[in-house]
């Protein structure tokens, strides 16, 4: 890797946790310059095809709770906050992302999103995926594959241009860089004591997905990746170790994604004395663990890629299970906390095989429920560090 | 010699811990000053050491427990009513507090929290729900243990405790018996507790701590609603206090 280091750590953080804000004004640049932009909300989208088409694509999923009233003018109180919110910033035009997409791209994830794309498809112009519900039937694996075919006619169609094998080569390739190097840059914590706490690892990764340039997001993240190894190396350890055991318990998150408002979650954690080294959901190694074979067909390639995401949409879901068991050995796990957003239902109901698994393999874990406001704060910190003082 | 402070959402406990054990106890309303409560808690037990010292650790628990002026570490609850249960009856394997504003059902192993539940935004099973009647009634907990012993009870439908007070102002106008009511409130913080209980693996033997301890009529409605015996544990009230004082300052 070269030399790159010429920022502080301190100030590379910075520039990840103000990506969200500083990306708006790149857009609005680059929509002036003409270029198409696409919005998604989930991991399941594959946006290698928008990359191949030219286009930027952009997570519209919102964390903050500024908008939930506007949205529960719409839709029923007791609904996921990820959905309201995401709801709430579109109806009240207030996410410039939601603002300069050309096009937003759903798929029937949760009763919940699907419902809500109906609604958003009044404001916006919305293409829904079909996302089947289980990996291992062929007929499952079909219909993802002709949603990925659908999908392209839709971009090429609306955005008059061709997706050429080679051009989604090129982006197969690209994207599966950056996944490499933030998956680099999360497994700087398996090193006890991380070199970074999780709150700083969350806002890298949470921030990344804001940078646009694809060339100027791998430079970024090269120099991240040296900064932090180098300061770590010169025998600056930020996470300091508690008196006590020596080393401050080493915690998992699993569960819904996590960034802006939900950011709490990870604080509140830290706050009680334990770090945060991994995160097994989509914010974090959910997305990044694996990459789409390049040797292969590239729409066989996307579809396999895709449709084994481990989410708990999914029926079975050996996949999460797979890689949570993975990431507890790898990263030294002392517990395992469970995120999950009021009325997310396939995760509640999932939390129960979670716990048997790590039971079986004498791990303490603890789910928590939470939304975006701030008025549980007190509640998870005292459930949490309890279960932090029970390591 | 080490003191713990339990500033709880009602009641602020303290317990003054020696090697010889237990040496002096203290319990205030908390009021709305919580850290002067924690103060005057601290003070009355400090009254009890001979040729006072100021280093002795406080280590502090409950709702207020960042508040408490002095402390040497905060614990939560959940480990401190624990391991004080454990110190007050050791074996112990489960715990039930009921707080102020929140019950909590603790699986304990050895003084150690094994799993824990605990009721979420909202009133129904906390002992806020218990006060709200007895206040209703003019009832202190002994009066309330006289109206249990009746074992008369009518079905409460609301499970939210401020819909229980207008269904218990209903029932009262339809002139059912404050036994009879009494009894339906035990029933549903049972019932609530079960649902909580039910989701961590209930243990022998099983404890009260917390403001109801001295309850023998919330004791025993909690016994038939759980299928098992809830024991006696007296200075159940401190456990809280105690734990904090036994897990030190760390």
């Amino acid at each position: 890797m070269p030399e790159t280091t010429s920022r502080p750590l301190p100030e590379i953080f910075e520039s990840f946790s103000d990506a969200r804000k500083q990306g708006f004004i790149t857009m609005k640049n680059l929509k002036e310059q003409g270029k198409g932009v696409v919005g998604t909300f989930c991991s399941y989208v594959p946006v290698e095809l928008f990359l191949a088409a030219g286009l930027i694509p952009v997570g519209l999923c919102s964390t903050s709770d500024e908008t939930i009233g506007e949205a529960e003018k719409v839709l029923p109180r007791n609904l996921c906050p990820l959905i309201k919110a995401s709801y709430g910033f579109a109806a009240a035009d207030k996410c410039p992302y939601m603002y300069f997409s050309d096009l937003v791209v759903g798929e029937t994830t949760c009763d919940g999103k699907i419902k809500m794309y109906e609604l958003l498809g009044k404001i916006k112009d919305v293409h829904v995926m079909e996302l089947p519900h289980s990996q291992d039937k062929p007929s499952s694996r079909a219909l993802w594959m002709a949603e990925i075919k659908r999908l392209k006619t839709r971009v090429e169609e609306k955005f008059g241009v061709t997706i050429t094998e080679e051009k989604l080569h090129r982006a197969i390739t690209e994207r599966n860089r950056e996944r490499a190097l933030l998956k680099k840059v999360y497994e700087l914590s398996v090193m006890d004591p991380p070199p970074l706490s999780g709150l700083e690892q969350l806002q890298i990764l949470f921030g990344t997905q804001f940078k646009f340039d694809h060339e100027q997001k791998i430079r970024e993240m090269e120099e991240t990746i040296n900064s932090i190894t180098k300061t770590y190396q010169n025998g600056k350890h930020p996470v300091p170790s508690t008196a006590k055991t020596a080393s401050r318990p080493r915690i998992i998150v699993t569960g819904c994604p996590i960034g802006g408002a939900t950011e709490k979650f990870t604080r509140v954690i830290e706050e009680s004395g334990a770090v945060v080294v991994a995160y097994e959901n989509c914010t974090g190694a959910k997305q990044f663990d694996r990459q789409v074979e390049e040797s292969a067909d590239p729409y066989e390639a996307l579809c396999d890629y895709y449709l084994n995401i481990g989410c708990s949409v999914m029926s079975p879901n050996p996949n999460r299970l797979e890689l949570l068991g993975r990431l507890c050995d790898q990263f030294k796990a002392d517990g395992v906390l469970e995120m999950v957003l009021q009325s997310c239902h396939t995760y509640a109901i999932e939390s129960h095989t979670v716990g048997e698994f790590l039971k079986a393999r004498n791990i303490p874990f603890m789910s928590l429920e939470t939304d975006y406001s701030a008025g549980d704060t007190e509640q998870l910190k005292t459930r949490t560090a309890a279960f932090i003082e029970m390591l | 010699m080490i003191i713990g402070i339990d500033c709880g959402s009602t009641l602020c406990k303290g317990v003054l811990l020696g090697t010889n054990g237990i040496e002096a106890f203290s319990v205030l309303p908390t009021g709305w000053d919580l850290q002067k409560s924690a103060s005057q808690v601290l003070a009355e037990l400090k009254g009890y050491i001979s040729n006072t010292v100021d280093t002795i650790p406080v280590i502090t628990t409950g709702y207020g427990r960042d508040m408490a002026p002095e402390r040497k570490r905060a614990v939560t609850e959940i480990s401190a009513h624990a391991r004080g249960a454990e110190y007050l009856m050791p074996g112990v394997r489960t715990v039930i507090d009921i707080g102020g504003q929140d019950c909590k059902v603790i699986a304990v192993e050895n003084g150690r929290v094994v799993s824990f539940q605990m009721n979420d935004k909202c009133a129904a099973g906390t002992g806020r729900f218990v006060q709200m009647i007895l206040e209703r009634f003019n009832a202190d907990i002994s009066l309330m243990d006289k109206l249990l012993a009746a074992g008369k009870f009518v079905q409460l439908n609301s499970t939210c405790a401020v819909f229980a007070e207008s269904e218990i102002i209903g029932l009262l106008a339809k002139g059912y018996s404050r036994e009879e009511i009494a009894g339906g409130m035990a029933r549903s913080l049972a019932v609530k507790i079960g649902s909580l209980a039910a989701r961590v693996s209930l243990h022998a033997p099983v404890v009260l701590t917390g403001g109801l301890a001295e309850s023998s009529g919330i004791r025993s409605v909690l016994s038939e609603t759980l299928n098992c015996e809830v024991q006696y544990l007296p200075q159940g009230l401190y456990a809280g206090a105690l734990g904090a004082a036994c897990m030190g300052p760390g």
